[in-house]
């Protein structure tokens, strides 16, 4: 099976590839591949059209500053289901794509452990261990996919409703469909921060597809090493006293 | 009429703030009451009701029973439901059980709907849906402990019995107790129907040998405006599974009120968590970082 | 009813039996509630299945079908062994102590005096009074005499003896050779001890002697613990004597439609006169009319045998109208002291006044008021010989009006294949009907149906909201009912249907002649739209009008010539007034309609609501009310006094129009039941007026499951005669015929036409059978399970309705199981017309016999074997 997915991921890496252009400039490289980049942005396409409609069924007084945005309640309510499908299937799709390097190590295990000094106290450079993921994004991805799953039971539960499910089925489903929305909005800020104003530089490989190399080799200095083949300590360094000559 | 008054709103689903002219008039609670004891099962009250309503024929078919439907449908707010009941001493009881929308003084319905105005609590304690208002959330399902709203897949709304508030609006009672023609349903004030009902339970246990008679007004959800005789009220899962103790999940109520708020506020702290951090951590960047530019 | 519906609200007791009210009556059955809630009366409901009745019943028993005569039997023994009767009452408004002829035998061997058994009939000779005076005190003496005259019985000569009045001059005329038939004695011979071994109440208590709780349990299959708590509960509103307590008794087709139906209701009127019910406020004897204006069509002459007003129809004996009348007006028979009031002695009255209003001018004293237009009934022609001789080829030609003759049945493919020999067939309909597309039926091949040469006509008829005119309900009650909508399309109403049917015949008959023209030329039809007379004057005809200038000696009132008459007491055989239905004579006087009236007033809570419509006769909402007071005229419960006798006014006065001679004082002892020559109610019926015993006797069902136990050698009732055509086949327990069925309604249809509208298919969509559990497990069949119902007839196919309603029973010993078929399905209709049912019909099952007396087919009761379709 395993094998048949990366065909399945080959087949679309490579259609996305022809149609999808990267832009990747000297001193860059090319970080996320546009099938990536298509996903991602397809599953925060829907992951918003179905937080934004289902606010307005969530909390009753942001359903007035909600619900209008998609032509009133009964509209809100019909479609969110199909925001949650789309969002499901994109994330599904991506976590075929990531599989390989959203998988837990060793080193993810030492990163968690010293994740307050990761929030609070940062240290300029990330451990030369850290790859192409770091264990934050890593737990942030198997987190949404955990959600995901728990979305798709309980919604599909909500959407065909109690006469099949019974009411303490429909209860229950509502509130862990809520936790799991509550949980993913929590994530939502933390990610759109690093990705954005948190981690300047981070963002364009998402639009254009690459990052700096100096990027790369102070957030993920092992998959800087993969695949430049040079050791990011070392390269930093370089660049650290290139950067000190030029100024003299 | 002055009997207009009876609509005052009293409580508006998901509706936040004052409701519009409350506590300004003082109204009697109305209640219909259905002495099981005296019901035929003759449905009177069924088709009184769809033709009041104007609603459209729903297909049935045949299922053992007497009984119209397993259930009320979106389109069928008011069923009689009929079982058969073997005694220990072997004798059979034929239970008939008008079922229909309970109109609870703490509507689990209500509680659970997210639509602000889709349904109302008027202060004569009809609850009524406002289907101009209804998301077709089906959460006022999971929140009845009758099992009464129904959604229609057409119009994508729920709907169920309003115990003609367009009627009592207007001075009148409802469609199925003009129909009914034994008198088994009666309609009125609650403290009055109240009163016959326990005055008939008591006839029914002096009188008729039945010695658990008595009335269905369940506390657990503040009484409601719909109450029974019961040959025993000590089952009433007999008559068709009328709940013993109906409960509203604690979801709708915990969960609704209170901790969705309080969550929803912390994860709110997200937004606010990684704002403290950029101004006191501060981002972090690519390094090396190129040094300040001294000013000149 | 011989009370209302209302009136139930009186009783402290009620035993239903042979009808389902909740489900078939929901409306009235409000007052049997009512009943309940305030005065705690309980209820005891008897039936073959637990019904929406019995749901709400105090106590319910679960009787073989038609096993009715021996539950009813038990309760009269049980009521005279425990002495739980109304001696006064009895004594006094019955026909207890009077004594019967000698040479009257019980039916010991199931049969009485006087059978013969090769025609299948009763000489009644013997069945009739002791002419004589009185003999209280006197019985042992008789008894002595007794032994020896009981042998001369059967050998001694019925046509002449002691008791029998003068023979009538119609009958020495009209069957020359045979011995005139029998009448009344004037002088009764009775003994108010009630000792005598002739007299009616000794020969009642010997004859339910046989029917002891065991023998009822043999018979009807109710446990004997059941039935004595049943016993106990209903005759003890008699305990101790105690007249105060009220019961009734309430029925309806359940009884009827039986080989031995009108027997049924005989013996409950026996228990009621035995506890001294009728006349009685929440008392009397209860036909519950199973349609809107079924009591309507009764006293309109809507059966073969009468004309309206339940005058005698004509037979080819009466000569003339003089030989008419000797025959049909009775003369009082009672014992010397007391008097009867005989109301049917005005016959001659009423008859005239009919003719009058029949045929107008034409009808004059020369030509005996034209009483030779009136057609002569030489047969039966009641439902099934009209289907019976449409089958042999006699009868050619049909109108079916408001009915669905093949649904109906029984046997519904004789009436099928009857109406294929037909040669033309009207049928007045709102849908297309079974029988106006009986050449449909499923099973005739399309080579078939070429084959079928019968010319169907359909009319559009008109609905019941369509039309105005009259319901006359069960309590007897005239209401006038206005038009809710018109009728659509090309629809008309049936008078005008049928004036141009009859203006078009009368027609022909102007151009053609013909052999008798004159009842159809001069047949009244004064009415101001004649192709549309207006139904409010057809009211006023039936009601009667003066003819002439009349004066009541009485009242020394007077009605000038073309008014309306104010009651049957102003008709007059003369030919001065005229009156279509001497019954509804007083329902539109001068005074207006009185069956439009809408008052709500109840003055004596009674609920007699005496200005609400009009109930025959004269307004008289409980009949008989004379019999609930005691001899002196006071009510028996003074706190439910309906008529009573007020001395100052030297009147009978009340809440109620006394039924009664007004002025009658309590002390010349005149009977309350005024239409019987005796003026008392007749547990004993004498001479002819039933066919098959002066007794209930219980017979078992022409299809039943044992041998009868009280005589198994006469299992049937011996005046009931099969029909003799290849489809008349009976079933028996041999042929594999084991299971009892019976038929009935629900309430969420009515009859055959509400399959066709969707409101009704909703609430029940499809036909089913009703069976207990433990067959259903016997045939491995589960609820929802089509299963096929077979008797010697026909084939029924429907979906089963596996219930514990109905428990298997021991009847005389043998396990046997009941199943019930609800009628309405046929062939036409919503779930049909969508395939969705076998198109099989109830009534094919049934078998073609009927009731001796009253004609009505025997629906339930019948045996079925049941299998898996």
């Amino acid at each position: 099976m395993g094998t048949a997915v990366d065909r399945f991921d080959d087949k679309a890496r490579g259609l996305f590839d022809r149609i999808g252009t990267n832009d990747v400039y000297q001193g860059e490289l090319l970080r996320h591949r546009p099938y990536t980049r298509f996903l991602h942005w397809m599953v925060a396409l829907f992951f918003f059209l179905a937080l934004f409609s289902g606010f307005g069924i969530y909390l009753p007084w942001l359903f007035r500053w909600f619900t209008p945005i998609f032509g009133g309640g009964a509209l809100a309510r019909s479609m969110h289901p199909w925001f949650g499908v789309g969002f499901c299937f994109f994330f599904g799709l991506q976590v075929l794509n990531w599989l390989e390097p959203m998988l837990w190590s060793k080193a993810d295990t030492e990163w968690i452990r010293g994740l307050k000094n990761h929030v609070l106290k940062p240290e300029k450079l990330e451990p030369t261990e850290t790859g192409f993921f770091n264990a934050g994004q890593k737990v942030q991805f198997w987190e949404i996919t955990i959600g995901s799953v728990v979305f798709l039971i309980t919604g599909i539960i909500l959407w065909i409703g109690a006469g099949t499910f019974g009411r303490i089925t429909v209860a229950v489903s509502y509130v862990l469909h809520d936790i799991s929305a509550l949980v993913m909005l929590f994530g939502i800020f933390i990610h759109m921060y690093l990705s954005t104003f948190g981690q300047p530089g981070t963002f364009h490989s998402m639009t254009r597809g690459s990052v700096a190399e100096s990027w790369a080799w102070t957030f993920h200095p092992s998959w800087y090493k993969q695949v430049t083949g040079r050791d990011p300590r070392q390269a930093h360094e370089e660049a650290r006293r290139q950067m000190e000559t030029g100024r003299r | 009429m002055s009997d207009r008054r009876t609509l005052q709103i009293k409580q508006i689903s998901a509706h936040p703030g004052p409701i519009p002219g409350e506590g300004v008039q003082r109204d009697l609670e109305v209640c219909k009451l259905v002495d099981t004891t005296t019901c035929i099962g003759c449905k009177a009250c069924e088709v009184a009701c769809v033709e009041w309503n104007d609603m459209p024929f729903t297909p049935t078919t045949f299922d053992n029973t007497y009984q119209t439907m397993p259930e009320t449908a979106w389109s069928f707010w008011n069923l009689i439901k009929f079982n058969e009941h073997q005694r220990e001493d072997g004798t059979i009881q034929w239970l008939m059980r008008k079922d229909q929308c309970m109109h609870c003084a703490d509507p689990g319905c209500l509680r659970a709907c997210p639509a602000d105005g889709a349904i109302v609590q008027y202060s004569n304690g009809i609850v009524d849906f406002n289907q101009e208002n209804c998301i077709g959330c089906e959460f006022c399902v999971s929140g009845c402990p009758f099992n009464i709203p129904k959604f229609n897949p057409t119009t994508k709304k729920v709907y169920k019995c309003t115990l003609c508030s367009d009627r009592v609006g207007q001075g009148l009672e409802p469609a199925c107790i003009k129909a009914c023609p034994t008198g088994c349903l009666k309609f009125g004030s609650k403290d009055d129907m109240k009163f016959i009902a326990e005055e008939r339970a008591q006839q029914l246990r002096e009188h008729f040998g039945y010695a658990n008679a008595g009335v269905y007004d369940p506390a657990s959800i503040g009484g409601t405006h719909v109450i029974y005789v019961l040959h025993d009220a000590t089952r009433p899962e007999l008559y068709g599974g009328l709940p013993k103790d109906p409960q509203i999940p604690w979801s709708y109520t915990v969960w609704k009120w209170l901790a969705k708020p309080v969550l929803g506020t912390l994860a709110l702290f997200g937004l606010l968590g990684v704002c403290l951090h950029y101004v006191t951590v501060g981002p972090r960047k690519s390094q090396p970082e190129p040094p300040p530019r001294k000013e000149r | 009813m011989t009370n209302g519906w209302i009136d139930i609200k009186n009783t402290d007791m009620m035993l239903i039996m042979g009808g389902n009210p909740a489900e078939n009556h929901p409306c009235g059955f409000k007052w049997p509630i009512e009943a309940k809630l305030n005065r705690n009366a309980k209820m005891i409901v008897v039936d073959p299945r637990l019904t929406r009745t019995a749901a709400i019943a105090d106590l319910y028993l679960q009787i073989r079908a038609g096993a009715d005569i021996a539950f009813l039997g038990g309760l009269i023994n049980y009521a005279i062994q425990n002495n739980r009767i109304a001696h006064d009452y009895l004594v006094n408004f019955t026909n207890a102590a009077f004594l019967i002829k000698e040479g009257f035998k019980l039916p010991e061997d199931g049969l009485y005096s006087g059978f013969d058994s090769e025609k299948k009939t009763y000489d009644k000779a013997t069945w009739n009074y002791e002419e004589g005076g009185d003999l209280t005190g006197k019985a042992v003496a008789a008894m002595a005499a007794a032994g020896a005259a009981a042998h001369k019985a059967h050998t001694s000569d019925t046509g002449g003896g002691q008791g029998h009045q003068a023979a009538s001059r119609m009958g020495a005329k009209g069957s020359a050779g045979t011995p005139p038939p029998p009448m009344l004695p004037p002088k009764v011979a009775y003994d108010l001890s009630l000792h005598h071994p002739r007299c009616v109440f000794q020969l009642l208590k010997q004859q339910y002697s046989r029917y002891t709780p065991e023998m009822v349990e043999r018979i009807t299959g109710i446990p004997q613990d059941q039935f004595l708590k049943a016993a106990d509960m209903f005759t003890s509103i008699r305990k101790d004597g105690d007249m105060k307590q009220v019961a009734t008794i309430i029925y309806a087709v359940g009884w009827t439609q039986h080989s031995f139906g009108t027997q049924i209701i005989r013996t409950a009127a026996m228990l009621q006169l035995l506890l001294g019910n009728v006349g009685r406020a929440g008392g009397g004897v209860n036909a519950l009319r199973g349609h809107s204006n079924i009591q309507g069509a009764t006293d309109m002459a809507g059966i073969f045998e009468i004309l309206p007003g339940y005058l005698k129809m004509p037979t080819p004996a009466d000569t003339d109208f003089a030989a008419y009348l000797k025959r049909i007006t009775p003369t009082a028979s009672k014992p010397t002291q007391w008097d009867s009031f005989n109301y049917w002695s005005n016959t001659p009255k009423f008859a005239v006044s009919f003719l009058k209003a029949m045929y107008g001018p034409a009808a004059t004293k020369q030509n005996d008021w034209a009483f030779h237009y009136l057609p002569k009934i030489d047969r039966n022609y009641s439902w099934v010989n009209i289907w019976n001789d449409m089958y042999e080829g006699k009868v050619k030609g049909l109108f079916a009006f408001g009915m669905n003759g093949v649904m109906i049945g029984p046997d519904s493919q004789k009436n099928i294949d009857a109406l294929k020999k037909a040669d033309w067939l009207v049928v007045c309909e709102i849908y297309p009907d079974e029988t106006s597309e009986f050449w449909k039926a499923p099973g005739i091949s399309p080579d078939e149906m070429k084959k079928i040469a019968t010319t169907v006509y359909r009319l559009p008829g008109a609905g019941f909201a369509e039309k105005d005119g009259t319901f006359v309900n069960s309590a007897r009650w005239l209401q006038w009912k206005n038009v809710a909508l018109p009728p659509p399309g090309q629809a008309k109403v049936d008078q005008e249907i049928l004036a141009t049917i009859f203006l078009k015949v009368r027609g022909l008959y102007q151009k053609e002649g013909g052999k008798f023209p004159d009842p159809i030329l001069n047949l009244s039809w004064a009415y101001t739209d004649r192709k549309n007379p207006s139904l409010s004057e057809v009211a006023k005809e039936i009601n009667g009008k003066a003819l002439a200038d009349i004066t009541d000696p009485k009242t020394n009132q007077t009605y000038k010539a073309g008014q309306q008459l104010p009651g049957f007491a102003a008709l007059k055989d003369d030919g001065t007034t005229m009156s279509g239905n001497w019954l509804y004579c007083g329902s539109w006087t001068e005074a207006g309609a009185m069956i439009q009236r809408r008052g709500t007033e109840d003055p004596s809570g009674l609920g007699v609501y005496p200005n609400w419509a009009w109930s025959w006769p004269m307004n008289r909402r409980v009949m008989y009310n004379r019999a609930s007071c005691d001899l002196d005229g006071k009510p028996w419960d003074d706190s439910r006094p309906q008529v009573w006798w007020d001395e100052a006014k030297q009147s009978w006065v009340g809440n109620d129009v006394p039924d009664f001679k007004p002025d009658s004082n309590p002390k010349d002892h005149m009977g309350p039941f005024i239409m019987n020559p005796e003026g008392v109610g007749r547990l004993f019926v004498p001479l002819g007026a039933m066919a098959d015993g002066p007794f209930p006797e219980y017979y078992e069902p022409i299809e039943s499951p044992i041998a009868n136990p009280l005589h198994p050698n006469q299992n049937n009732n011996p005046v009931v005669k099969k029909y003799k055509t290849d489809m008349d086949k009976y079933g028996s327990v041999d042929q594999g015929y084991n299971v009892i069925c019976t038929t009935y309604r629900l309430t969420e249809h009515y009859h055959y036409w509400t399959k066709n509208n969707p409101m009704n298919v909703q609430l029940v969509p499809e036909p089913f059978v009703e069976i207990p559990v433990e067959l259903a497990d016997k045939l491995t069949v589960r609820g929802g399970d089509k299963i096929k119902v077979t008797s010697a007839r026909s084939t029924y196919i429907a979906k089963a309705m596996v219930t514990r309603r109905i428990r298997p029973m021991k009847i005389d010993g043998k396990d046997t199981f009941q199943i019930g078929i609800p009628i309405h399905w046929g062939f036409r209709g919503i779930a049909e017309d969508e395939d969705k049912t076998a198109k099989t019909l109830a009534n094919q099952l049934t078998p073609t016999v009927i009731d001796p007396n009253a004609f009505t087919p025997e629906f339930k009761g019948f045996l079925v074997k049941v299998e898996k379709a």
